[in-house]
């Protein structure tokens, strides 16, 4: 799965490769306007990753000629403006998503994923599963080790996430947005504390924990060796 | 014209109301002194002829030509002559007569190259068709000599007139301007460091009070933004001093020998939640900044207030059965707002009154449907907030709690600050008040806007 990175500012073109590169992504970087361009549009690349403020061309320039030749590439933005103009705009030309800059990687991560996997179609499934944790779609049931877990409403959809996303990290503001609707940037431990009630009932019984803290940046779904 | 200064331009306005005014009382004056000069010289001219008359038809013995000169030897600038069919005779003083006379009666005004006369014409005889003409002709070049001084004298007085008015109009002008130049003074010592400087409104004639209220107005408006944004500044940099400080000692203590694995990863997972709180705080401070200047884009749309209240409150259900709050809702409302902005506004009221409420205590939210707006509270029992801290909770970087040091929570001290931001973009008013163990913020948003 190959990314494109137009990102002028070193560092952090850099940084998203590295990150990228080591969540499994094959990423290219280039750091100017008019190669990005050259390269957005030789449909080689699974998602664009553009800055707004780039040399040469800008994101908005890139992700017009990417729509203007029939390409529908995923295009994620990155931008230190907030300016709702921009967003508006962006979205107008047929930009997928949009970040602005202070952000986190595995905010970065969480969408670039989310993008990647919009556009396969995925086979309606009926439950999902982890070792020997099973979440039954249709009957909202879920089960452990045959014995049967309680869960809330919230909780339900909550370990649906992570069941879905098994494997990558989820950020506090993905999770608040995804299960709960809230889409802005809070500083409560609300998400703290749901994860907390979710582990006392799906892992605190068990030998093999499934949920993850991974510190300072979201909560996953796996299975580790013990 | 528009570059001229304004006492300019009234002086010489009022100049040119006294020269049009004075312009036509000397016209008139003109007028009527030609008129009353005519009448005179008609009434003049007339009384000759009934004398001339008399002289000619009145032959009692006395030859007619001394009667006749005898008549006119009264009136030096005085000419006659009497012309019937075939010849012309003069009588009088010999003036010098202008060539061309009219021939038919009535008074006439002539001219020639160096006098003036009135010209009388009538028949000797009225009552005869073949009646000899008379024609008394009067040299009036004096008259005309006076009024053409009189016009000369109403010219230069017009012309004075008009400047002397420019001139006092000036004087005045300036004078009754210098209000306008004291505002101006005054405006001109404003700068970035002295906004508070502000115009005299009660010494203000009334048409300069209202500008001047303006300008005042203006400038406290100027003032107070230039107020925050130093404060915000300040306010800012006061921030970010604690973690930036924080990152710097860690990292280069870190640094400073060897160290094991998990030590390099402890520090950078210190790190990281330094600057996840400082991201957290830039990205709050930009939302305040983008709310001060008017810039937040409010999406309406129609809400039931009951439903997204049971939205927030599920949201913070985890949190408050942790402690064994109980949270509620009564009422309902549709409004028109912005879902993401209320929401936002409204869990952080949530989030604070869960911070502050005891365990096992209680946090409601109330709506009260009104005719002219909705009124959302979130109240919770608790200790309370002394009264004179109530007006500073929604200060940026204001913390309730002393115990809370800057810095040393996930939690910035702007959550207030923001939800007050919010609630004016939608035209509303929040408040707290505190009183018998119950804290409660009250939002009062505006119907049908």
């Amino acid at each position: 799965m190959k990314l494109l990175i137009v990102e002028d500012q070193l560092k952090t073109g850099q940084y998203l490769r590295q990150g990228l590169s080591e969540a499994g992504f094959n990423a290219d970087l280039v750091a100017d306007g008019i190669t990005g361009q050259q390269l957005a549009l030789s449909d080689e690349y699974a998602l664009l990753i553009l800055d707004v403020m780039l040399p040469g061309r800008d994101g908005w320039q890139i992700l017009q000629a990417v729509r203007g030749a029939g390409l529908d590439t995923p295009v994620l933005f990155l931008t230190a403006r907030d300016a709702v103009q921009d967003r508006v705009h962006g979205l107008e030309l047929g930009a997928d998503d949009y970040l602005v800059k202070p952000f986190a990687f595995s905010e970065l991560l969480a969408r670039v994923r989310s993008l990647l996997r919009r556009g396969s179609s995925t086979p309606q499934e009926t439950s999902l599963q982890l070792a020997d944790l099973r979440l039954d779609l249709i009957r909202r049931r879920v089960e452990r080790s045959g014995r049967r877990i309680d869960l809330t409403a919230k909780e339900f959809a909550l370990l649906e996430m992570l069941l879905r996303r098994q494997g990558e990290v989820l950020p506090k503001s993905l999770i608040a947005s995804q299960v709960w609707d809230m889409n802005f940037d809070s500083d409560t431990n609300v998400i703290e504390v749901a994860i907390r009630r979710l582990r006392l009932k799906v892992d605190d019984e068990f030998p093999n924990k499934l949920i993850h803290t991974v510190r300072g940046m979201g909560y996953v779904l796996e299975e580790r060796s013990l | 014209m528009s570059r001229w200064s304004l006492s300019n331009r009234l002086a010489l306005l009022f100049a040119a109301c006294t020269a049009v005014v004075s312009l036509f009382a000397g016209v008139l004056f003109s007028r009527g002194s030609e008129a009353h000069f005519v009448e005179l010289d008609r009434q003049l001219l007339e009384t000759q002829l009934i004398g001339v008359r008399r002289a000619v038809q009145d032959n009692h013995g006395h030859d007619p030509q001394v009667r006749l000169d005898d008549e006119l030897s009264r009136q030096a600038d005085l000419t006659l002559r009497i012309k019937d069919s075939n010849s012309a005779q003069w009588h009088g003083s010999p003036i010098p007569a202008p060539p061309e006379l009219p021939e038919r009666p009535g008074l006439y005004t002539l001219r020639d190259a160096d006098n003036d006369y009135r010209v009388l014409n009538a028949p000797l005889y009225p009552d005869r068709t073949d009646s000899p003409q008379l024609t008394l002709l009067l040299n009036i070049t004096h008259h005309q000599h006076f009024l053409q001084r009189m016009q000369r004298l109403i010219w230069l007085t017009v012309g004075l007139s008009a400047l002397a008015t420019a001139l006092l109009g000036a004087w005045a002008a300036r004078r009754g301007l210098r209000p306008l130049r004291r505002m101006g003074a005054i405006a001109s010592s404003v700068s970035a460091r002295s906004l508070n400087a502000r115009l005299p409104e009660a010494h203000m004639p009334i048409e300069l009070a209202e500008l001047a209220r303006s300008i005042n107005d203006m400038l406290g408006r100027l003032d107070d933004a230039f107020q925050r944004l130093s404060a915000f500044s300040a306010d800012i940099a006061h921030e970010l001093r604690t973690p930036l400080s924080n990152l710097l000692t860690h990292t280069q203590v870190t640094l400073t020998r060897e160290r094991s694995l998990e030590d390099y990863r402890e520090a950078l997972h210190g790190n990281l939640e330094e600057l996840q709180w400082m991201a957290q705080l830039v990205n709050d401070m930009l939302y305040l900044a983008k709310a001060d200047h008017g810039l937040l884009a409010l999406h309406r749309e129609p809400l039931q207030l009951a439903e997204e209240v049971d939205i927030l409150l599920d949201f913070f259900a985890p949190l408050a059965e942790d402690v064994n709050i109980r949270l509620g809702r009564d009422g309902e409302s549709l409004i028109e707002g912005d879902r993401n902005m209320l929401r936002r506004a409204l869990s952080n009221l949530l989030d604070n009154a869960l911070r502050f409420t005891p365990v096992d205590g209680e946090v409601r939210v109330r709506i009260v449907d009104g005719a002219q707006g909705v009124s959302v509270s979130v109240e919770n029992s608790g200790v309370g907030i002394p009264a004179d801290l109530l007006p500073r909770l929604f200060d940026r970087f204001y913390r309730a709690d002393p115990a809370r040091q800057e810095g040393s929570s996930e939690h910035a001290g702007l959550g207030l600050a923001i939800t007050r931001s919010i609630i004016r973009a939608h035209g509303g008013q929040i408040r707290c008040e505190s009183a018998d163990g119950w804290t409660r913020f009250v939002i009062e948003l505006p119907k049908n806007n």
